[in-house]
């Protein structure tokens, strides 16, 4: 953990940052991390495959996700991945994590754009996702994560968009969607996970990414949010999630994809971003770790292969900043969330 | 070790036995925990309690927790019958080594549910999960569903009880002060795990949004739950000048007191809560019924009792800045603290222009005037012309605080931040030799003074 240093300032205050040595990675190692995702999983003990089992639909979004925006998806088992999510999808029409896990919009969502990624989403019963959607919405115009009720504003986020790709928005209130998400606005431009929460950087991602959706780019206060993402940049390059936090690179996503949909990208220093992502990648295993020096996995690698492509990396396919998903994949489903410029 | 599988499933067998018989043996375990140890030693239990922390030697945990894993998920399946008993100590030991796994916890509420298990157990066991795994949200969102449960009984319990008569109604009223009672500890408990929570792991987020979640659940409408929390997280973000979360609550709960303080009349409050009705959908305890049966909130909406409010809203204020003064003199560079300062500003200047708004259009009792807002567009230099004595914040000119009525009573207004004042503050930070970081948030905040408040001005 070489890497996990403070900066000492000239007085003697600590600055919560990293240090990028001099000899970090600073070319992309594109066929060392289509390696190591592909291995992914095939040599994983019990032990590890049973503590990460709980989010395994997530898991493979991402090292699919990553592996098309580095046009490597034919090398991935599309077949047995197809098969895994059918048996996913429980009566209710919600899907779990992995054989046997409780629905969950969560996995809901990943799952739908996984089979986006594969053209397949007769894969699943579309109507039954839509009506377990719609039946997770509350009163106030919130969504609950699953049946037992916990609200939170990522919820919203996976409700809408996994609505838009399969193309039935009309199934929710969206207005009354977009008043609970409004009311997560905090004075600094920000959001919290509900109403009177602190602003967080993923939850920012994830409001930004609803209004987007539902077209209500217009009630965000772009320069006041601006203001705050643009704080989040450190003297290494690396972006936090909330001040006085290290610099991660999944957060360097959610910040960056939040200022591409406000049109607010050009309010960084992108070089640096650059720099200290590509400081992240391990060169010998390949894969992206949070910081430099730390252990690499597969959500950390998409985040750095989608962040580089959204910072105009031509090696990468152009994702999507709203969804995270390649922007070809969109285009053949007609789906063109809203930017602002 | 290269046990075969039925002497694997004899083992760990064992192991959940003996950590079921440990919690049956030490009910007040306070702690979980790995113990390194590569090796397991013949003929001794992996499970090891000294001083009420159970320690896991790690040599069995890579057995353990895939074993647990899959009974659940068979059971979860049907594929594999579980006894209620086993389930209950099956998915604890599970929850124990992993607690994010929505699945095991769900099992438990539906045990909960079905009444074989008490809801205060799982609180107990996300406590002690939490001990290990502070951030764990899976712990948060089933702790928050596991006290939706126990305050829906209370109150059905509370309930009950109001809508007898005669001597029942004595007894009526004595279920009612335990539930108060009962309601008190319970959110007492709550606190403190939030905040064995937040001492573990800095700024974190579950934690304290949490403990947000909980004030609004169990204390809404309660000042006195409020005020008190305000003057124990004050020691507490003296000591954690760096997390951000921390001084969220407590901008957090200087809003929620502004609301309460906002003169503006709140009929409800006035009536006994004991001799309330309750409605039949409200789950959760009238607002005023909550730790030591204190009431809350303005008994009688007279023009004293508004300036009384208005002078414990000015004294928050005040005291909130005094605190953040100090501790950016005291703790220079700390982006916290000055993220901090430009809330409780911001919270301040709303409060003004909201109440600006209130009086101009309520028009009965004025008790601030409207002044010219010119000199801030200035940049808040100086205070204006507004009559000896009575005290000018920016541009809205307050009562007299020597008259005499006020005086009688003991009325002491404070000095409410203002842009002038905030001036003269960073003219101080930045004049003396301050370190680069604490120049660079101060100049931040300067430029967020003069684009965002005085944007709106």
């Amino acid at each position: 953990m070489g890497s996990l240093n403070y900066i000492q300032g000239e007085t003697g205050t600590q600055v919560k940052d990293v240090f990028i040595s001099p000899d970090a990675p600073h070319t992309l190692l594109l066929d060392k991390h289509a390696d190591y995702i592909a291995a992914y999983g095939s040599k994983k003990d019990d032990y590890e495959y049973t503590l990460s089992e709980y989010l395994r639909m997530s898991g493979i979004y991402w090292g699919l996700t990553v592996m098309d925006l580095m046009s490597q998806l034919p090398r991935m088992n599309r077949q047995e991945i197809v098969d895994f999510i059918t048996a996913c999808q429980h009566e209710c029409g919600g899907v779990g994590a992995s054989i046997g896990h409780d629905p969950h919009l969560l996995y809901t969502l990943s799952a739908v754009q996984i089979l986006c990624l594969y053209d397949s989403v007769d894969a699943l019963d579309v109507d039954k996702i839509v009506e377990y959607v719609k039946g997770l919405q509350q009163a106030d115009g919130s969504f609950a994560g699953d049946k037992w009720g916990e609200i939170d504003t990522r919820f919203s986020f996976c409700a809408v968009a996994t609505l838009s790709l399969l193309g039935k928005m009309d199934a929710i209130d969206v207005d009354k969607a977009v008043e609970f998400v409004l009311s997560c606005m905090n004075f600094d431009g920000g959001f919290g996970c509900r109403p009177g929460s602190e602003s967080h950087a993923g939850q920012i991602y994830c409001c930004t990414g609803f209004l987007s959706l539902t077209g209500q780019l217009h009630q965000l206060n772009a320069d006041l949010l601006g203001w705050w993402l643009c704080e989040r940049q450190l003297p290494s390059g690396g972006l936090n999630g909330r001040p006085e936090k290290l610099p991660d690179v999944c957060y360097s996503w959610w910040v960056l994809a939040s200022l591409r949909i406000i049109g607010k990208i050009h309010w960084i220093d992108k070089d640096k971003l650059r720099s200290f992502i590509l400081a992240c990648q391990d060169e010998e295993t390949g894969g992206f770790a949070d910081r430099p020096g730390d252990m690499v996995d597969p959500f950390h690698t998409l985040f750095g292969i989608a962040g580089l492509s959204l910072l105009g990396d031509e090696k990468i396919k152009a994702v999507n900043p709203v969804l995270c998903m390649p922007e070809d994949v969109l285009q053949k489903l007609g789906l063109k969330p809203e930017l602002l410029s | 070790m290269a046990e075969s599988q039925s002497e694997l499933d004899v083992l760990v067998q064992r192991v959940v036995k003996d950590i079921t018989n440990a919690f049956k043996r030490n009910p007040n375990i306070d702690e979980i925990g790995v113990i390194p140890c590569p090796e397991g030693r013949y003929n001794r239990s992996p499970i090891v309690v000294v001083e009420n922390k159970l320690g896991v030697e790690s040599w069995c945990v890579k057995f353990l927790l895939p074993y647990v894993h899959h009974k659940v998920l068979l059971y979860r399946q049907r594929k594999n019958w579980l006894d209620k008993e086993a389930l209950v100590d099956i998915t604890s030991t599970l929850l124990l080594l992993n607690p994010d796994v929505t699945t095991a916890w769900n099992v438990r509420k539906e045990l909960i549910q079905s009444g074989v298990l008490k809801a205060e157990k799982d609180l107990y066991l996300g406590k002690l999960a939490l001990t290990k795994f502070p951030k764990s949200p899976e712990t948060w969102i089933h702790r928050r569903w596991v006290l939706q449960q126990i305050l829906r009984r209370l109150s059905a319990v509370d309930c009950d009880g109001k809508q007898q008569q005669g001597e029942a109604e004595r007894a009526a009223v004595e279920r009612s002060q335990q539930f108060s009672y009962h309601f008190a500890q319970l959110l007492h408990k709550e606190l403190n795990v939030c905040s064995d929570a937040a001492c573990s792991y800095p700024s974190n987020y579950n934690a304290w949004s949490h403990r947000i979640w909980v004030l609004q659940h169990m204390a809404k409408g309660n000042v006195k739950v409020f005020h008190d929390e305000l003057s124990t997280t004050r020691q507490w973000v003296s000591m954690h000048v760096s997390d951000h979360s921390g001084f969220h609550y407590r901008q957090f709960l200087l809003q929620e007191l502004i609301e309460e303080f906002s003169l503006t009349p709140a009929p409800s409050k006035n009536c006994s809560p004991l001799h309330q009705s309750m409605p039949r959908t409200c789950f959760l305890p009238s607002i005023s019924v909550l730790a030591n049966g204190e009431q809350s909130g303005i008994q009688t909406i007279d023009e004293d009792e508004r300036e009384l409010d208005l002078a414990k809203l000015f004294e928050l204020f005040h005291q909130e800045m005094e605190l953040c003064s100090d501790l950016i003199r005291s703790f220079p560079g700390h982006e916290t603290l000055w993220s901090h300062r430009r809330h409780v500003f911001y919270l301040w200047h709303q409060w003004r222009w909201e109440h600006q708004l209130y009086f101009n259009c309520n028009g009965s009792t004025v008790l601030c005037n409207i002044g010219d807002t010119d000199q801030l567009k200035q940049g808040g230099q100086g205070s204006g012309d507004c009559g000896a004595g009575s005290m000018e914040v920016d541009g809205i000119s307050l009562p007299d605080s020597r008259d005499s009525k006020r005086l009688k009573r003991g009325f002491r207004l404070s000095n409410p931040p203002s842009l002038s004042s905030e001036c003269t503050f960073l003219s101080t930070i930045l004049d003396r030799q301050c370190n680069p970081e604490q120049r660079h948030f101060g100049l931040a905040y300067k430029k967020w003074l003069e684009s965002v408040i005085g944007k709106e001005l």
